[in-house]
């Protein structure tokens, strides 16, 4: 049973860990670009702490959902990681599969130097990764039983670094399979081939490719710093401001920019949108706000009534189709 | 008390008779006998065992040199090792350049001795033809006497490597952890202040301790030899043979100086840096004894008696893992070579060269799986899968395998599974193993870059939006 000492140990993991995203040498990094790109929009850099360090942002009911939401998630995923599919058990699922889908065991890659083979790895392994997370989060913008959980995350009305965690534990569990089918898959397939050969590149026990993108300020995209990158480069990387888009109330930038850090899959699919010369004017699913829509059990509840409903819905239409066919038929018969 | 002994070794040193001791030699411990007034100066005694180690080894030797048609000539050699015989020459470990041996009859190290008598005598569930560990044992003599280097490439046999393994299990381990570290050394068994048989000059404890260590086949200094020496020792290599000849005399002594069985394989994980079974194993031989070299000749307390039952439980559990990295190791070997003739098959290659080592390999992982089984306590579930995984023979080319003994002792083959999906069942042996016996050394481990890629990535939650 995990105890109090566990939450605690679990949350300061998560802003002492280089692995995560709200490591506070990444949030530190977030804060020095973000004062340069405040300068550069011609403002005083006297005014920047006041503007970051604002109440109205970080006491915003947004925000306070984002704590509250946090803490709660960190205690409920202690008592559901044991439930959750580990990696190393699809890895070795696919390695012992693949023993039987390919004739024989080949040796790949024989001649390559040996850096070779870690840096294929640990690319092919951030490669799929970052296009699981979008193949993902597009899904739960399209399946409405889906979107009914991943709305909570854009709920918020403030975006704050910690918003990256405002997430509906379901949807939590869904990433969590997310990362087991992408690790498993990559570890299996590429201990099959290569064998002992294979390694995984790490800066500070983190991929390298993720320690990049965090390090290049991953976290100014939950916050007002509307940081833009030139319009080509945003075809190829997600800018900051082209994640507040896919946050925009606004109706024309929905289902917009799925992307974690690479703009390709937007491209592929048609939904990638490079960031206009200002920034959204209102963050939210809608433009009112709503009447507690910022407390617990709305954020937590409600998609679960919502979901319900998509669900009773698509039942009731297919029964009625069903006794349409049925009709039908007699009458033809 | 730890003086004592230093003190008696100090004194035997000055003698002559040995040139140093230390606490960590397994030695020199002091007579305690009650009433003894014979000149024996020390009360370490286990020449028994160091003989059947000669015994085994030299039958080893001999599982492998027949020819094919000195059959009749051969088995009854073995049998004189085995069931025990007059006048035995010692054919390994023997003298050689570089690495002198100091006996070379097994009578000069102890007489009367035999493997048979000591030899498992519950069912060996894991071979066909429901034997007794002496039956399997004498079965698979009979069998090696009849090959070509002890090597039966219909059924897939190599009997040096089955005798020699099951052996190691069914005479050594089982005597070892389920007759002197286990019933005998209770309160009433073999008590402290008597000695253990009439008119010996140690006592009942202190000999079946001697018994117990002279079993596990460590030279008495292990202690101050690294895993790798000590396993060089065995190999008899002329580089580690001053690390060998500890009272250098100029010959390695078969009782006290060499390396067999199972401290062999000890050492062999133990070189890999991940484990130290040999140190763990021989500190509570050492330490076991000293506590009854303490008692000084009187019966042991209760308190003492716990005490050295935990030393016993510490040599019988690490003893057990000693045999299961072994399994493992060729587990992983046997993967290794099946997928090795598979392709071979498939692409129509020779498997000339491929199929003795998969049949040596087999013949030890089957050997140790076998021997796991002997220590006395039933493993239940995982001595049922391992039988089930490895079977009674290995798989053959054609997807065929023994899979039972007639009535005149020959070999029957069935159907079985392809080589691949026998590759993959050492997988699972390998995966049983090291869950059921907390495996550290893991040599040859077939899924460990996978575990330790797993465990380099985050796995559990992760709620990072995007
Ligand atoms: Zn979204
Ligand atoms: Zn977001």
């Amino acid at each position: 049973m995990p105890g109090f000492n566990d939450v605690l140990s679990s949350l300061t993991t998560t802003f002492l860990d280089p692995s995560k995203r709200v490591f506070v040498g990444y949030l530190f990094l977030a804060a020095v670009i973000g004062a340069l790109v405040w300068m550069a929009q011609g403002r005083s850099w006297r005014h920047y702490p006041r503007a970051v360090l604002s109440r109205r942002i970080w006491w915003s009911p947004s925000a306070r959902a984002d704590y509250q939401i946090l803490v709660i998630n960190q205690i409920l995923f202690l008592f559901l990681a044991p439930w959750l599919l580990s990696h190393l058990t699809l890895a070795t699922w696919l390695f012992e599969q693949l023993h039987r889908w390919i004739d024989t065991r080949p040796s790949v890659g024989l001649g390559w130097p040996d850096w070779s083979i870690p840096i294929l790895f640990t690319l092919s392994l951030f490669l799929l990764d970052d296009f699981a997370r979008f193949w993902i989060h597009r899904l739960m913008h399209r399946v409405p039983w889906l979107w009914a959980f991943h709305q909570v995350h854009h709920s918020a009305r403030v975006l704050t670094p910690l918003t990256v965690l405002r997430t509906h534990p379901i949807e939590g569990v869904l990433f969590s399979l997310r990362s087991a089918v992408v690790n498993g898959v990559c570890i299996g397939g590429f201990v099959f081939f290569f064998d002992s050969r294979v390694d995984l590149v790490l800066v500070v026990g983190s991929n390298v490719f993720v320690f990049l993108f965090n390090l290049a300020g991953s976290n100014l995209r939950h916050t007002h710093c509307y940081l833009r990158y030139p319009a080509w480069l945003e075809r190829w990387l997600i800018s900051p401001a082209q994640h507040q888009v896919h946050h925009s109330a606004e109706p024309r930038h929905f289902d917009r920019n799925f992307g974690a850090v690479l703009a390709i899959w937007d491209r592929l699919y048609g939904s990638l949108l490079v960031s206009e010369p200002t920034a959204p004017k209102r963050f939210g699913v809608t433009r009112r706000r709503r009447p507690g829509e910022q407390k617990l059990v709305t954020l937590y509840g409600s998609p679960f009534l919502q979901a319900a409903r998509v669900i009773r819905r698509w039942v009731s239409v297919r029964t009625t189709t069903i006794k349409q066919v049925n009709k039908e038929g007699r009458a033809h018969g | 008390m730890k003086l004592k002994h230093l003190i008696v070794a100090t004194a035997v040193a000055s003698l002559g008779s040995v040139s140093a001791a230390s606490g960590d030699h397994y030695a020199d411990f002091p007579v305690t006998l009650n009433g003894y007034d014979g000149d024996a100066t020390t009360s370490v005694a286990y020449t028994g065992q160091m003989a059947r180690h000669v015994l085994h080894n030299s039958l080893k030797k001999l599982a492998g040199s027949g020819t094919g048609d000195n059959a009749d000539e051969l088995l009854e050699q073995m049998l004189a090792y085995f069931e025990g015989g007059d006048s035995l020459d010692i054919i390994d470990p023997a003298s050689k350049s570089g690495f002198a041996i100091k006996q070379s009859e097994v009578d000069a190290i102890s007489t009367g001795k035999n493997l048979s008598g000591k030899a498992y005598g519950g069912y060996v569930t894991g071979w066909p033809g429901q034997m007794t560990g002496a039956e399997v044992l004498r079965f698979m003599i009979e069998k090696a006497a009849e090959t070509e280097g002890g090597y039966d490439p219909v059924n897939g046999y190599n009997y040096a490597q089955l005798i020699s393994k099951f052996a190691m299990g069914a005479v050594f381990y089982n005597q070892a952890v389920d007759n002197y570290l286990d019933e005998r050394i209770e309160g009433d068994v073999k008590p402290n202040d008597k000695p253990y048989g009439e008119g010996d000059h140690y006592t009942g404890k202190e000999h079946v301790w001697d018994e117990g260590f002279g079993y596990f086949g460590a030279p008495a200094h292990a202690l101050s030899l690294d895993a790798a020496t000590a396993y060089s020792i065995a190999k008899q290599d002329p580089d580690v043979f001053d690390e060998a000849d500890y009272n250098g005399d100029g010959v390695v002594d078969l009782v006290t100086e060499m390396t067999y069985a199972h401290a062999y394989y000890a050492a062999n994980a133990d070189k890999g840096g991940q484990s130290n079974y040999l140190n763990t194993i021989m500190q509570a031989f050492i330490d076991g004894r000293q506590l009854i070299a303490d008692a000084d000749g009187e019966k042991l307390s209760d308190d003492e008696l716990d005490q050295l039952q935990g030393y016993a439980d510490t040599i019988k559990s690490n003893w057990e893992r000693v045999i299961a990295e072994a399994a493992f190791k060729y587990a992983g070997s046997v993967y290794s070579d099946a997928m090795a003739l598979h392709e071979a098959v498939e692409e129509g290659d020779s498997v000339v060269d491929l199929m003795p080592t998969y049949v040596k390999h087999w013949g030890e992982l089957k050997g140790f799986a076998l021997s796991l089984q002997t220590g006395g306590k039933d493993l239940g579930s995982v001595g049922v899968q391992l039988d089930r995984l490895i079977g009674f023979g290995p798989v053959l080319l054609g997807s065929t395998q023994v899979t039972g003994i007639d009535g005149d002792g020959d070999y029957i083959q069935s159907e079985s599974i392809t080589l691949k999906e026998y590759a993959l069942n050492m997988l699972e042996v390998q995966k049983l193993l090291s869950q059921n016996f907390h495996l550290v050394a893991r040599s040859n481990d077939r899924l460990g870059n996978l575990e330790s890629l797993s465990e380099q990535l985050e796995s559990g939650a992760n709620v990072e939006n995007d």
